[in-house]
Formats: structure tokens, C-alpha cells, sequence
């Protein structure tokens, strides 16, 4: 089923390299013959559905090799430490939603946004409930677009 | 004008680290880069304000996210660098500074230490780990975007 999913993910993703300009309007431009901005978004929200479904074999699939990411809090995780959180349908579930994503930064093989991400629900003794700002960070690696990173800080002010 | 928390010291001296480099442009050695002083000379630039370093070290689309989730863009962030807010940076010390390169963007996490206060005094101290985003230009290093968190395993 995963497995599917991801062969399915990774047409679409094809797809929308070259296709999702005619029907998105990415906040940035896009780099010359691949619309950067709208890939790297639809990958924002594979990102989430990952780790809402407890999907650890997309997340491995969709994180870099060096992969790094900084929870709030400031602990930092390697690629295997978040694919393994995200597998482990032991910790409870989480209801994650974004927001507001913005391309910062797009080009031929480098892309950065930034969204809002919200968060319910508890995993171990870790209460989630909140808003998020989260960057982000995509690279092409060997011709695929993988995710490099992210760093989170909770929103505990008014913007 | 937005008031400077202590997120926003964080970032500051995530800034500062490149001042031990001394380097006048942001542009990068061709060969091996030195992710630490390019660390310690942004900290240090944001410590000291020299704000000529940062304005060409900051790429237009930099994005600055403090420990409170209140996020900057470069022209409001040296804005503040700049104006009356400014918050006064005794120390801005990143240490165990860890790079991940994928090609033409490095994501570089490091400790840093803020001790200072913002423009009414306030205290801004704090230990924070950072997530901080650099991409290649035109062959030069431009920070691109950096996440501050609170350190907690600290507290």
C-alpha cells in the first residue's frame, strides 16, 4: 500500500515538475523548464501526510541522506531518528495542518519555504497543541527532489 | 516597529560567529569553505552591526524565525538592526556548529549562547539551538532563512 503510494507520489511529483504552472500560481518564479515552487509545495503537504499516517516509509523516501531537523525545544534529529518517530504508531496521533506556505527561495535545484503549521494532540508525554513556523528546505539530489530539513519554533506571540 | 524578543538576540548572534573571519564579502573560499567562520562572521556581524557585511550577506529572500514563532524578512530585520530597537549583544557565541551541504545550499545547526538586552533593557539572555540556511550564488555563501529554539535540554 505504501508502496504504492510512493510510486504514485513519485509520478505525480514527474508530473507536476513540468505541469502544475498551468494550473498553480507558485508565490515565486519558477526556475527555467520546472515549476520549483509548485513541486516543492505539493511535497510541503507530502511531508504532513507522512507524518499524520505514521508513514515512515515516504518520509524515508522523501529525506535526504544528511537530512536534519530541529524539533521545538532545539533537539536535533537525524534522518532515521524522525523517520523512526514517524513510523512509531505507538506514539499517539496527531492532527497536522499548514498554512499559509511561502516559496522563499527557488532555484534549479534548491527550494525554501516557510508555513505555518498546526498541531493537535499528544505523543508520550509531549502535548503538541499549537501553532508552529516552520522553514523548510528542499534540495535536488541525483536528479530527485528530497527534503533537506526543517527547523520549527512554536508561535507563542501574536503576529 | 515590532519589539526585539529574545528569539530575535538569538538570531543576532547566530549572526555573529562570522566576524572571526574578518572577511569583507560574503563570498565563500572556492575551495573548502570554513562553515565555522562563515558562522561565527555572521554572529558577530549582527553583534557588532556591521550592517554592510549583512545587507550583502543576507539574500533577498532571508527570513529570520525567533524562538516565539515571530518571523522577520531581511529588510525588517536589518531595519531593526539599524533603528532605535536595535537590542545591545554582549555575547553571540555559536558553538558545536554542524554542517549538511546538498550542493548549492548548506543547513547549518549550532548552540548559541545570547547574553545582552533589548532597547528597554530587558534582558535577552538564553541558550538557543539554531537552524540556519545558506544558499550558493553566483558562487558566493547568502544566508537564506534561520529557525532560533529555545535550548530546553538547558533549562
Amino acid at each position: 500500500m505504501k508502496r504504492a503510494y510512493v510510486v504514485a507520489l513519485t509520478i505525480l511529483l514527474v508530473v507536476a515538475s513540468g505541469a502544475v504552472a498551468l494550473g498553480q500560481s507558485p508565490k515565486k518564479p519558477a526556475a527555467a523548464g520546472e515549476d520549483v515552487a509548485g513541486t516543492v509545495a505539493i511535497l510541503d503537504h507530502v511531508w504532513l501526510d507522512a507524518a499524520h499516517n505514521h508513514d515512515g516509509e515516504t518520509a524515508a523516501w522523501l529525506f535526504a541522506d544528511n537530512f536534519v531537523e530541529i524539533h521545538p525545544g532545539g533537539f536535533l534529529v537525524t534522518k532515521q531518528q524522525q523517520v523512526d518517530m514517524i513510523a512509531n504508531t505507538q506514539l499517539g496521533e496527531l492532527a497536522i495542518q499548514s498554512s499559509d506556505i511561502q516559496v522563499r527561495y527557488a532555484s534549479p535545484d534548491v527550494a525554501v519555504l516557510t508555513d505555518t503549521t498546526t498541531i493537535r494532540g499528544k505523543q508520550g508525554e509531549t502535548n503538541y497543541d499549537g501553532q508552529y513556523r516552520v522553514m523548510r528546505v528542499f534540495a535536488k539530489v541525483q536528479g530527485r527532489w528530497r527534503a533537506a530539513g526543517a527547523g520549527i519554533a512554536r508561535i507563542t506571540t501574536a503576529q | 516597529m515590532r519589539p526585539i524578543h529574545v528569539g530575535a538576540l538569538a538570531l543576532i548572534l547566530s549572526f555573529a560567529p562570522l566576524a572571526f573571519s574578518q572577511t569583507k564579502s560574503a563570498t565563500a573560499p572556492a575551495a573548502a569553505q570554513d562553515w565555522k567562520a562563515l558562522d561565527h562572521k555572521w554572529l558577530d556581524s549582527e553583534r557588532t552591526g556591521d550592517l554592510n557585511y549583512l545587507e550583502k550577506f543576507f539574500a533577498d529572500s532571508y527570513v529570520l524565525v525567533l524562538a516565539n514563532g515571530q518571523s522577520y524578512t531581511k529588510k525588517e530585520w536589518l531595519g531593526i538592526l539599524k533603528g532605535p530597537d536595535r537590542p545591545t549583544l554582549q555575547v553571540l557565541d555559536p558553538e558545536n556548529i554542524q554542517v549538511h551541504v546538498f550542493g548549492n545550499v548548506a543547513i547549518l545547526t549550532d548552540h548559541t549562547t545570547i547574553k545582552g538586552h533589548d532597547s528597554k533593557g530587558k534582558s535577552m539572555d538564553g541558550e538557543f539551538n539554531a537552524f540556519r540556511v545558506v544558499i550558493k550564488k553566483n558562487g558566493a555563501w547568502q544566508a537564506t532563512g534561520v529557525v532560533m529554539n529555545p535550548d530546553l535540554s538547558k533549562k
